[in-house]
């Protein structure tokens, strides 16, 4: 026979103004199966807590209902009264009277019934818990590092401090990412290299990190803790093990008309290379695609023949290996929208118009012109630069609705450090808004402002012509009531959107994490949970999820490795239990369950006879994969999946209540 | 059907096959399942126009699953539905020997199920104009018109689950109909159990039915199920581009989502 205690929060004001909680409690000492019901004020608070675990006792009671907020806010601080008590914590349910009765309805007296009708739902339903126990799984205590910028490199360093061993995969041949590529960091304008490189020789000289260069990741299996995952080591064709990086191959390459990624297409670079003198690993890779001795079969060979240590070896082969891990940080960071994209601009056929991107490896000492201001079409030294920010952002109707949020801080960096290299030149933003929330963010754009004269006008540019070598921006300024202005301007810089990664799509479907319309990572919660995903154990730092500056990438690298350091802290991991689980004698085997489960936490079993021969496969629940979503419930045809704590029997329990048990009298 | 009979008998006599689900000639003249076990049993074998049962049904029988090798004559349903039973892993791999017939009378023994795959891809069945003639006037039909049509038809149903029992897709051990620990459907044969259990039935073969309308042809009560199986598979076929037993793979519009979908059914 059961003994339910229902406890009754009035949550100060917030379900107490609303419903009448005395009423409510009152009621339900006449439903079936209830030995207790009291109301109080706070029920979560020290006294609060007492009352039930004292009732407990008292009244020896079988299961508790404790109707107040949302489960999601509470219900592990009453299972663990409830377990203090020495109840099974899984005996206690709550009934959320807050989000689903008395925020949503006027005080009235059918919104008391519907509380009181909420609770008996619960009772039926507690009549029918069982005692469950917490799952327990171990923890593999070395993280994988998905991407070698900042975000990457700031994630892998703190855990590997911590103690932890990490394993980073980047997909280029060298890790430093986009910010190895800036030229001066705003607002301190300290140089990006020299805050950068030496954090990527630790990198790549920490015991505790294992750096795969040139990789990707190629699946991933497993669940929180316990994850597999499959990196694929691209063909470098040069065994790094004997190359002394001495450079000789890539001066040496005929193929020398290569676009240059690294210098964002402006410089060139041959088909052997190093992506940049400060690389990490400082040892060339051969661009396959573009090189001779692959496209002609075999011809060339030059670099074979020169190399002083003969570290060619043209016969490599893409490598697969599979490494344990227990968690995944993916720092994949973004792209930026290119010229093209942009048809009033000119699509791209004006050399002039050229990204921010671009911009900062002409700024940069390491460029294509070794940072001096030089325009791509002609080699000159532009006298009038404009600047053109929400390239493509905050643009609805044909760019993306979002802020790309670092691009009017940019934008007023490059202004400045053109104004700083050519005194006499005339600097011109033309922007919407000027965003400089952050830390002495809008104290730098008042200086590029006010001390280094750059024309600030409000207003967006509607056409870029060329005319006589020069380029004419047309656009308005709104302050001056849309009053037109025209720049006869040697180069333009569009502060171009950030924009998601162009394989962030396939890779979110490696990873099952959540994405969102712009293809950017989805975080689990966008206020309290920023840096984990959805998924378990997968945590997210840097642009990946949204386009973001430095000093934001790195504090969510941080608090990702802090994430996965807490996560190591522990030898065993504990799970709710409210995890599915299959009926075999009713199972078909038919799989279609496996499909369908999001987290691929389905497997299949042979059930055997006793000579060890197969009589038939069944589905069965990885439980430390599963997490309770229950979909596989729905579409299991013969019912043969049932879930713990949201059983059939349970939930046609509560369904029934409502219908067979109605008190008449109120409706 | 010579050729046919030897190759069965052969079969039989090679122990290729155990036992062979075929058609004979029954005592009234009405075409119904054999069960050949030895090849002196084959010449009762017929196969003709009137053979329309679709025999995929025996395949997961209690009775059939004790042979080790199973060989079957399958008309073109028959092999829909088997391949649709290979997707939902109801097969396994060497079980089944499956033969047909082809319209030039060449008999055809399959060697795999992709070559079932291909051959089912060349010879698509063509739709039945009068069936989709029924759907189309009852389509017109207000909606309160078209409940009245069904709470006739269905009040008819006396729950004897022949339906069920011949179609080759319900192959549960258990079927939901029978649990009782909840009870989601009642069994009494009244119109609101009546209801439950054909809805329910539909959505379980919602672009898993592969439209032969056994279910309506054994009907006692002449209750035309093949209205709610036609009309379910054209509304997949439209909604989700998918045909139920056209490939190996298991490719199920209700458990897939997919990124084309026409979706056009969300207004």
């Amino acid at each position: 026979m059961s003994r339910i205690g229902v406890f009754v929060c009035h949550c100060g004001e917030n379900i107490g103004a609303t419903v009448d909680c005395a009423e409510v409690a009152k009621m339900a000492k006449d439903f079936p199966g209830v030995a207790f019901s009291i109301d109080y004020k706070y029920m979560c608070s020290d006294p609060g807590q007492t009352l039930i675990k004292e009732a407990i006792k008292e009244h020896n009671l079988t299961g508790v209902v404790v109707a107040a907020c949302s489960p999601r806010m509470h219900e592990p601080t009453f299972r663990k009264v409830a377990a203090e008590a020495g109840l099974n914590p899984y005996l206690c349910e709550m009934a959320n009277l807050r989000e689903h009765c008395s925020w949503v309805h006027y005080k009235d007296k059918s919104t008391t019934l519907k509380a009181a009708e909420l609770v008996r739902m619960l009772v039926e339903k507690v009549k029918l818990n069982t005692p469950l126990y917490p799952i327990k799984v171990p923890v593999t205590k070395t993280a994988l590092v998905i991407g070698g910028g900042i975000a990457g490199i700031q994630t892998a360093l703190d855990i590997a401090n911590s103690g932890h061993k990490v394993i980073m995969v980047e997909k280029s041949p060298s890790i430093g990412g986009h910010m190895s590529q800036l030229s001066e960091t705003f607002p301190t304008l300290d140089c990006s290299q020299c805050i950068l490189t030496p954090r990527m020789v630790e990198v790549a000289q920490h015991p505790n990190i294992t750096l795969y260069t040139y990789a990707e990741l190629e699946s991933l299996d497993g669940f929180i803790g316990n994850f597999k995952a499959t990196i694929k080591l691209k063909a470098k064709s040069v065994d790094h093990s004997v190359c002394n990086g001495c450079g000789e191959c890539s001066a040496k390459c005929p193929i020398k008309k290569i676009p240059d990624e690294f210098n964002a297409g402006l410089g060139t670079r041959p088909a052997i290379y190093v992506p940049f003198p400060q690389a990490v690993p400082n040892k060339p890779v051969i661009d396959r695609d573009n090189c001779t001795y692959f496209r002609k079969n075999g011809k060339c060979g030059l670099c074979e023949k020169i190399c002083p240590t003969k570290a060619i070896d043209f016969s490599q082969k893409d490598e697969f290996i599979t490494v344990d891990v227990g968690a995944v940080v993916v720092t994949t960071g973004f792209d930026i929208k290119g010229t093209d994209f942009f048809p009033e601009y000119g699509y791209g056929k004006y050399k002039d118009i050229i990204t921010g991107l671009q911009f900062e490896r002409l700024a940069s000492a390491s460029g294509p012109t070794l940072g001096e201001i030089r325009r791509p079409s002609d080699g000159k030294i532009p006298q009038n630069i404009v600047f053109i920010s929400c390239a493509g952002s905050r643009d609805p109707a044909k760019g993306i609705d979002y802020c790309s949020k670092i691009c009017c801080m940019y934008l007023a960096k490059h202004a400045m450090l053109y104004k700083h290299k050519v005194h006499s030149g005339k600097a011109s933003v033309f922007y919407m808004d000027i965003r400089a929330g952050g830390k002495t963010y809008e104290e730098f754009v008042r200086r590029a402002i006010e001390e280094d004269e750059v024309n600030y006008v409000r207003g967006r540019v509607s056409r870029i012509y060329e005319k006589d070598g020069k380029l004419i921006v047309k656009g308005v300024d709104t302050l001056l009531n849309s009053y037109p202005v025209e720049i006869e301007a040697d180069m333009v810089v569009l502060g171009t959107a950030g924009i998601a990664n162009p394989e962030s799509e396939s890779l979110a479907q490696k990873l099952h994490i959540s994405y969102d319309q712009y293809h950017f990572f989805a975080e689990a919660h966008p206020k309290l949970r920023p840096v984990e995903t959805n998924t378990a154990g997968i945590m997210l730092a840097g642009a990946c999820q949204f386009p973001k500056d430095i000093p934001d990438s790195v504090s969510q690298a941080s608090g990702a490795a802090s994430k996965v350091s807490a996560l190591f802290s522990q030898n065993e991991l504990t799970r709710d239990p409210l995890i599915a689980f299959v009926n075999k004698n009713t199972c078909v085997g038919c799989f279609m369950c496996q499909s369908v489960c999001p987290y691929l936490a389905i497997e299949k079993e042979k059930i055997k006879a006793k000579d060890g021969s197969v009589i038939r496969e069944v589905a069965k629940i990885n439980p430390g994969l599963c997490q309770g979503c229950g979909t596989c419930v729905a579409l299991c045809r013969s019912k043969s999946i049932d879930i713990n704590g949201y059983s059939h029997k349970q939930v046609y329990a509560e369904v029934m209540s409502l219908f067979n048990e109605r008190s008449l009298e109120y409706v | 059907m010579q050729e046919l009979n030897n190759k069965i008998a052969e079969l039989l006599t090679n122990n290729l096959v155990s036992i062979f689900i075929s058609y004979k000639k029954g005592l009234n003249g009405k075409i119904k399942p054999a069960f050949f076990t030895k090849p002196n049993e084959v010449y009762e074998n017929y196969f003709g126009d009137e053979a329309q049962q679709n025999l995929a049904v025996y395949v997961h029988k209690p009775e059939v699953k004790k042979y080790s090798k199973v060989g079957i004559l399958a008309n073109i349903f028959a092999l829909k539905a088997l391949l649709q039973l290979y997707a939902e892993n109801q097969i396994k791999d060497n079980y089944l020997t499956i033969v047909t017939v082809n319209q030039d009378n060449k008999v055809i023994v399959f060697a795999d199920f992709n070559e079932i795959e291909s051959y089912i891809a060349q010879h698509q069945i063509e739709k039945n104009t009068n069936k989709q003639k029924e759907i189309n006037e009852l389509l017109s039909l207000s909606r309160e018109k078209r409940w009245e049509f069904w709470v006739e038809q269905l009040s008819s149903c006396i729950k004897c689950y022949a339906c069920r029992a011949i179609c080759p897709m319900c192959y549960c051990s258990k079927c939901t109909v029978e649990l009782n620990q909840p009870q989601w459907i009642s069994v009494p044969a009244h119109s609101l159990g009546n209801f439950e259990w054909h809805i329910m039935r539909m959505m379980h073969l919602a672009c898993r039915c592969i439209n032969c309308q056994e279910c309506s042809r054994v009907c006692p009560m002449n209750i035309p199920l093949h209205l709610l199986t036609t009309k379910i598979n054209s509304d997949m076929e439209e909604e989700f581009g998918q045909i139920a037993g056209m490939k190996t793979t298991l490719d199920f519009a209700l458990n897939t989502f997919k990124v084309d979908d026409y979706e056009n059914f969300i207004r």
